[in-house]
């Protein structure tokens, strides 16, 4: 069944627990309710530490609410085994990080092929893809590169042609130019709102208001819970 | 599977000097393995050849219990006295040959002194697999000729038609062998007959009996025991079949090996704790990683394969390479001691078996120790290790 929402949050609460004993507990999200229509462009904005990052790990099914209810494309996905999940996260979502978090040992080719060759897709239309992805984001010639060869730009550039490997319906990125200048980070964010026009869903969890005035809409997180004056 | 075999390389070459250290600790492990365990089947089979060239239908009559001096040269001192006739008489029996082994005193050209002889019965050369590098073997009626060893001939700087002094008494060499059998070419053989004359003495050290054909060995053997009961009024001899002390001297060379292998194992249990050891350090310094693979949708059971190829790959790997240098050294002690002794005294001890289990025993240290830190990153939540520092 296709519905409106691709995720939605119900009630969702993440606590953490923290320290050597794991006594302290975290209370990183307190009872959110959120929507994220198909196809639109949210920015996630707020003050480190407010639950920003627990949330986008939560819709990209990459952790469980310890309270609540997540819908994906309107399947409840808190039940769901492991190996479903990391299903979601192959076919369906994709992520970008603020620290690009690429293979060190795989080369560019290689790190766009990873979510494929976890997909089992077969090599040759594997390598096509990829480097299709790799032309996209202008890296077709730096494709034998190690990330360690690639400049931070260059390297979020891999990841995000990465993430959109298997043509995911959702895009995750968190902070996704946090560690660029701001000239790099234009460009990445227009790959991702180039994504985002070709149909993708696209949320960025972002200090960056120039990132922010881009979306389409905005949502403020505070101590864990949707902010008043959000667009929500 | 083979994308994670690569994805397993890569990681591999990406600490190349950790892998390769972890690498020779299983490689060291299964070299030990493989050199002792095809030393313990160069053994075996030399044995084996030696039996062979006996031939299985032949048997021994010696003094005392089975496996007494058995195993090494012919050097029973203890001399006894056997009715030849009534023997021949036994049903079954062929063949018998009669062998004395004695000291006796020696004068060739300007040496002199006491050497090693073998008195035989003619026929003596139907027992053993000799090549005769010059002249010919015992004949009847030859009464002071000897016969011998290519060793003692070079020794004695004597060649077939010289003639040396045993015990005073002048000998012609008619003969002269060489042998890779159990019979040594460091010995003077002589007609039995010309031994006992010399020596004033009766008596054998050794007799062979060849089974005729259509007989089974161990019946005939037991008729032999028989005989030798009624006669003698005890058990003073003992009657050994080859299969009887082929199957004692290779059950001992097996424990042997068995325990040497064992050994070695040892060493390989040491090099399986080393590749444990680098997994968990790799699964510690790539949790981030784990995590984001995690991230684009690993299911636990692929990270886990990919772990497990990496340390089973290590283990493929030093196994290979032990394997070689193991069967390297198994031809090299093989030719050192054809070198030393002058003789084949050992077989190529490298088979496919050894060779394929020696490869898959590798995979499997390397899989096995690899298992708990495979698990470990697998079993990793994703968001914690995307936190890792």
């Amino acid at each position: 069944m296709r519905t409106e929402a691709i995720v939605a949050l119900e009630g969702v609460w993440k606590v953490y627990r923290m320290g050597r004993r794991r006594r302290i507990e975290v209370e990183a999200l307190r009872g959110v309710d959120l929507q994220v229509t198909r196809g639109e462009f949210l920015a996630v904005m707020g003050p480190s530490g407010s639950g920003k990052s627990t949330l986008l790990h939560l819709m990209g099914c990459l952790d469980r609410p310890t309270k609540g209810r997540v819908l994906f494309e309107g399947e409840d996905v808190t039940r769901l085994k492991p190996s479903a999940l990391a299903r979601i996260r192959n076919r369906r979502v994709g992520f970008v990080f603020q620290s690009f978090n690429l293979s060190p040992t795989l080369t560019a080719l290689g790190n766009v092929e990873l979510p494929m060759i976890f997909a089992g897709v077969p090599r040759k239309e594997r390598l096509a893809r990829a480097r299709e992805l790799l032309g996209k984001v202008g890296l077709r010639e730096r494709e034998r590169h190690l990330p360690s060869e690639l400049s931070g730009g260059e390297q979020q550039r891999v990841a995000i042609a990465r993430a959109l490997a298997n043509s995911p319906d959702l895009l995750l990125a968190d902070e996704p130019t946090g560690n660029l200048d701001t000239e790099t980070g234009r460009g990445i964010l227009s790959l991702l709102s180039e994504a985002n026009r070709e149909g993708v869903t696209l949320v960025v969890v972002t200090h960056d208001p120039e990132v922010a005035a881009t979306a389409g809409r905005r949502l403020r997180i505070r101590d864990g819970r949707i902010a008043e004056g959000s667009d929500a | 599977m083979r994308d994670f075999l690569g994805i397993a390389v890569r990681g591999l070459l990406h600490r190349k000097k950790r892998s390769w250290l972890t690498i020779i600790g299983i490689l060291i492990g299964i070299t030990a393995v493989v050199a002792l365990v095809s030393l313990g089947t160069s053994m075996q089979l030399a044995v084996k050849r030696s039996f062979e060239e006996l031939g299985y239908d032949v048997m021994m009559i010696v003094p005392g219990e089975l496996g007494g001096g058995f195993g090494g040269p012919i050097s029973f001192r203890t001399s006894f006295e056997i009715d030849v006739e009534a023997l021949s008489d036994v049903e079954g029996v062929a063949e018998i040959g009669l062998m004395d082994y004695e000291s006796v005193y020696v004068k060739a050209g300007t040496q002199e002194g006491f050497l090693d002889a073998l008195g035989a019965s003619e026929n003596i050369f139907s027992f053993f697999k000799v090549e005769m590098k010059a002249g010919r073997v015992f004949s009847s009626g030859d009464r002071d000729a000897v016969v011998l060893g290519a060793e003692m001939a070079e020794e004695l700087g004597l060649e077939v038609g010289d003639t040396l002094e045993i015990e005073g008494r002048r000998f012609t060499v008619i003969g002269i062998y060489s042998s890779d059998s159990r019979l040594d070419e460091d010995v003077i053989i002589m007609p039995l007959q010309a031994m006992h004359d010399l020596l004033g003495k009766k008596g054998v050290s050794m007799v062979f009996v060849r089974a005729a054909p259509g007989y089974d060995v161990g019946e005939v053997a037991e008729r032999i025991e028989d005989f030798l009961y009624r006669t003698r009024g005890r058990l003073d001899l003992s009657v050994q079949t080859m299969e009887e002390v082929h199957e004692v001297v290779q059950q001992t060379l097996g424990i042997l090996g068995a325990f040497l292998g064992g050994i070695a194992g040892i060493s390989l249990l040491v090099g399986g704790i080393g590749v444990m050891n680098t997994m968990y350090t790799a699964v510690l310094e790539r949790t981030r990683e784990i995590g984001v693979m995690k991230a684009v949708g690993a299911r636990d059971s692929q990270i886990m394969m990919i772990f497990l190829l990496e340390s089973g790959l290590m283990g493929l790997t030093g196994g290979a390479l032990g394997t070689g240098i193991g069967a390297l050294l198994n031809v090299v002690t093989v030719f050192a001691a054809k070198k030393a002794l002058g003789t084949q005294v050992l077989e190529y001890g490298i088979s496919w078996w050894l060779v394929l289990g020696a490869l898959g025993f590798s995979f499997l240290v390397g899989s096995l120790a690899g298992l708990l830190p495979a698990r470990a990153a697998a079993k990793l939540d994703p968001v914690e290790a995307l936190r890792y520092e």
